[in-house]
């Protein structure tokens, strides 16, 4: 009941006016859905997942995966364009092509990508750009994602720029397009392709084969995907099959339409004066999540709760993450794992909790980066009608029992 | 014996072998329809790219951002949906999954 009556209060700070039929409803950020349940039907290689739709498929990982500093394979969340998404890979024969503005056009086997081209290892998170989307008040357009539309794996594979190199870049190339193997329904409809400018080129970019040690999920892209660390993933293109090297860019609705946000300071806009001039959503905020507690769990009072979660930013590096427990008048420090998987990687964190008093207990986490950036709180995040790149603080509320 | 451990490694050397043999089947989940006026016309125009849940988790929206929605489907993925057609969906979609709003 209590639960009840905090998602009811969260609602009501909405707090929409309608006049006639038009909304002069103010634009607003609350903290995004948090109470959904996974589905009882599991997807290949998956276990259940928040389900938004099979076809394509999309699934979000539930808070409680968020506790470790790497998200197993079959918890991670999926998300796919295209509805047709072959259902089998023969490893023997697949290969990616690299063609357009290069010395030499190349396939290259997925064999001899693994054993001609030297292998490297990252780790790094994985976020959809509307993560978190069902913060934006009013409802910006795209899947209402809540907490998990992200994750963090780390990817082994090949240098992008080594195998470009291998093709050799022409003089002229400045954007290379990438698309993978999932389908439209019609033929008439255009792939997802997304492209890179080449001066964003960098050494960390990889062709993944490998996911935490082992092939990638199908559903996330089996066989080879590209990795982008520090961006969101709009660009990191699933059973990537397919390089051209480009002097012009193309029209591409997915680049100039869709993942793009105000080019003005804030990054914000309101419903009724959309900002007409636009730029890609790339570089990730910092930003937080408890995965232990969630909203509702119950604990006794002066139990010991070690509350835990993960922080990450576009690779600036996590300086602190804090807690607050009295709505953000006085934050202490968690405690953060070693940093050992890298700036692109979550930090994970812990911070241990003696509840005093009975009743509702809301638990804020807060982080902040090298770059000196800080999470606001989510009512201090501006509007986008794309609902891209929230980072509010996050906040659970935890019930004490005497 | 030894022969036949000594192919097998060769074969394991160079053959790759997918995550998950004879590959993956997507289960079907259903995403119930609210029945209304047009709920077949839409069925058929959006159902037959992609799943129903793609459609309903956008959230419930205005007329108008159904409106755009339909529009897009047509002008940038190619939906064979004609131009007479667009206001039945529109309306069922405002209907049935609408905050209210016209705009």
């Amino acid at each position: 009941m209590k639960r009840r009556t905090f998602f009811k209060r969260a609602i009501l700070t909405v707090g929409t006016a309608t006049i006639g039929n038009h909304s002069i409803e103010a634009s607003k950020t609350i903290q995004p859905v948090d109470n959904r349940k996974v589905s009882n039907i599991a997807f290949p290689e998956k276990r259940p997942l928040i389900t938004y739709s099979d076809r394509p498929p999309l699934l979000e990982s539930p808070r409680e995966v968020f506790t470790s500093s790497i998200t197993p394979n079959d918890l991670f969340f999926v998300r796919w364009h295209m509805p047709i998404i072959p259902n089998y890979i023969n490893p023997n024969n697949f290969h990616i092509n690299i063609n357009g503005l290069v010395n030499k056009e190349i396939k290259v086997s997925l064999k001899e990508l693994k054993e001609e081209f030297e292998q490297v290892e990252l780790t790094a998170v994985l976020q959809c750009g509307g993560n978190n989307r069902t913060a934006f008040k009013p409802i910006a357009g795209g899947i209402q994602w809540g907490v998990g539309a992200m994750g963090c794996a780390k990817w082994k594979g090949a240098r992008l720029s080594d195998v470009l190199k291998k093709a050799g870049l022409k003089k002229d190339a400045k954007y290379i397009g990438f698309n993978g193997e999932d389908k439209a329904v019609y033929n008439k409809t255009s792939n997802f392709v997304r492209e890179l400018e080449l001066e964003h080129l960098n050494n960390n970019i990889i062709l993944a084969y490998e996911m935490n040690g082992e092939d990638l999920p199908y559903l996330n892209g089996y066989p080879l995907r590209l990795i982008i660390p520090g961006t969101y993933s709009d660009s990191w293109i699933k059973m990537i099959s397919n390089i051209t090297v480009l002097k012009d860019k193309q029209k591409l609705h997915f680049m100039e339409k869709a993942y793009r946000i105000p080019d003005n300071d804030c990054e914000c806009e309101t419903p009724d004066n959309l900002v007409q001039k636009t730029k890609p959503i790339e570089e990730m905020n910092v930003n937080s999540l408890i995965g232990y507690p969630t909203t509702g769990t119950k604990v006794k009072n002066n139990s010991n709760l070690i509350v835990r979660g993960i922080a990450f930013d576009a690779g600036h590096g996590i300086k602190r993450v804090q807690i607050s427990l009295n709505g953000g008048e006085l934050w202490e420090d968690a405690t953060l794992d070693d940093g050992s998987q890298g700036k692109y990687a979550y930090r994970s964190f812990s911070y241990k909790l003696k509840p005093k008093s009975s009743g509702e207990l809301t638990i804020l986490c807060k982080a902040s980066n090298e770059k000196g950036e800080e999470q606001p709180f989510a009512k201090n995040i501006k509007w986008n009608h794309g609902g891209y790149k929230y980072n509010g603080i996050d906040k659970v509320t935890i019930e004490v029992i005497a | 014996m030894i022969k036949k451990t000594v192919l097998i490694l060769i074969l394991l050397n160079t053959t790759l072998f997918s995550q998950v043999e004879g590959g993956i089947t997507i289960p079907y989940i259903n995403f119930p329809m609210k029945d209304g006026k047009g709920i077949y016309s839409t069925r058929g125009k959006c159902n037959m790219c992609h799943s129903w849940g793609y459609t309903i988790n956008q959230g419930n929206q205005s007329k108008q951002f159904w409106r755009k929605k339909v529009i897009k489907m047509i002008a940038v993925f190619k939906a064979p949906i004609k131009s007479e057609d667009i206001d039945e969906v529109v309306n069922y979609l405002f209907e049935n999954y609408g905050n209210g709003i016209d705009k």
